[in-house]
């Protein structure tokens, strides 16, 4: 005996009034259900219905067929006569030329597409880094004088990228490799993008490197490259800014003769002053400027291409 | 530093301050300086001598085995440069047996770099 069939025994011994509605409401639950099952055959009938009329319709196509009239100039599988000649046809399945052909291009743009996305989304993370509050601030503001003896602040290096870098004239072998490597890049990267660079050298000898010093030596590297120069204290700070460890003795005689140990980086910095990316020794000059060039496609903001002395 | 005389008068060398530095560091002086100092150590290869600045004894030996490309290397340079590609060539020296070292036991070099690239 099930558990309701116990609980309605229980009821109608307890009340037989009650028990009688119940019995009432069970059949009427019945009915229902035969009225549903009816519905399903209705159901069925339209069915079938459908049914024939879809055969009516596949009649009157096949009526067309044998028309004349054909939709398509190929060689209909009708017209294929022996077994042999169909066989042929589908030797390949449905593997063929085009189809293998669709099917490489697709991956080889599919996978060049997130490739070159997943590069993008890198190098904007990057980018990014040093943007917002809490962050490693590497730049800021410094008050200079160019090679030419005109003042050159952080607010010249606005609306352009600027490649920095600190270096000092007396420097036996690693900077003059630097900077024939940075006027490589930034010709590349020019020629890429448009004049939207400023390559940067800044002393860390401001004691040797007069603004006549620096103009003479940096024009056997690119007459483009602008080099900065100013008091002990002012290139003390701005080296601070940059993050840039320097050794330059503080007070130098005339004519003494020294080495300046220094931090050997390119700061890439975008058009806001911000700090986008180092460049090590280890780039190569077309590495560099392609890492350069990428940024530059990435910025979205206005990018000034007239020189500030044009 | 005595036994060399310095200071702008030096002739066949390139100009230099009464401190021994460039006066003009430029890049025909470079060439000069580069040239110089690849004639020394070659000189020094020759004669098997490493180190030439660091001991009284390797620069004995470099004295009495390459002397004359010394002063000319000393002519050729600033001061300071001969001293930096001296000590240069002891510490590249040392460096390439320690990565031949860590290469012949199997390791792997890896320069210390920025990170750049999904680190």
């Amino acid at each position: 005996m099930s558990p309701s069939n116990c609980l309605v025994s229980a009821v109608r011994a307890l009340r037989p009034n009650a028990a009688k509605s119940l019995n009432l409401q069970t059949s009427a639950r019945r009915t229902a259900s035969s009225s549903s099952t009816r519905q399903l055959i209705t159901h069925q009938s339209a069915l079938s219905a459908t049914q024939r009329y879809a055969c009516a319709s596949q009649c009157w196509a096949n009526g067309l067929g044998r028309q004349s009239r054909t939709f398509s100039n190929s060689t209909s599988r009708m017209k294929l006569k022996t077994v042999e000649q169909i066989k042929a046809r589908n030797k390949g399945g449905p593997f063929n030329v085009t189809a293998a052909l669709l099917f490489v291009a697709t991956a080889g743009g599919l996978y060049a597409y997130f490739t070159y996305e997943k590069e993008r989304v890198a190098r904007k993370r990057i980018a990014e880094q040093t943007k917002g509050i809490g962050k490693p601030k590497v730049g800021g503001p410094f008050d200079l004088v160019d090679h030419n003896g005109n003042r050159f602040t952080n607010e010249d290096m606005a609306g352009k990228y600027a490649l920095v870098y600190f270096g000092f004239s007396h420097c036996p072998d690693i900077c003059p490799d630097e900077l024939d490597k940075m006027a490589l890049m930034y010709d590349k990267v020019v020629e890429k993008c448009g004049p939207v660079l400023l390559p940067i050298m800044i002393t860390c000898d401001p004691a040797r490197d007069s603004p006549a010093v620096l103009k003479e030596y940096l024009k056997e590297f690119h007459p483009e490259i602008i080099g900065l120069t100013g008091s002990y204290d002012a290139i003390k700070d701005t080296c601070k800014a940059y993050r840039v460890y320097f050794s330059t003795p503080p007070n130098v005689k005339e004519g003494q003769d020294y080495l300046v140990d220094h931090s050997i980086y390119f700061y890439l910095m975008d058009p806001e002053g911000d700090f986008v990316e180092a460049i090590g020794r280890n780039f190569t000059a077309d590495q560099a400027a392609k890492v350069i060039s990428d940024h530059i496609k990435d910025w979205e903001g206005p990018l000034k291409k007239k020189d500030r002395w044009a | 530093m005595g036994w060399l005389p310095f200071g702008s008068s030096d002739e066949g060398g390139v100009k230099k301050t009464a401190g021994g530095a460039f006066e003009n560091p430029s890049r025909t002086n470079r060439a000069k300086c580069y040239e110089a100092r690849d004639a020394f150590f070659e000189c020094l290869d020759k004669n098997s001598i490493l180190d030439s600045i660091n001991s009284p004894k390797g620069r004995e030996a470099a004295k009495k085995a390459c002397g004359q490309e010394d002063v000319v290397f000393e002519k050729s340079c600033a001061h300071s440069w001969v001293e930096y590609f001296k000590k240069q060539r002891v510490v590249n020296y040392q460096k390439e047996q320690t990565i031949k070292r860590i290469e012949a036991q199997g390791g792997e070099i890896e320069a210390p770099q920025l990170p750049t690239r999904g680190s």
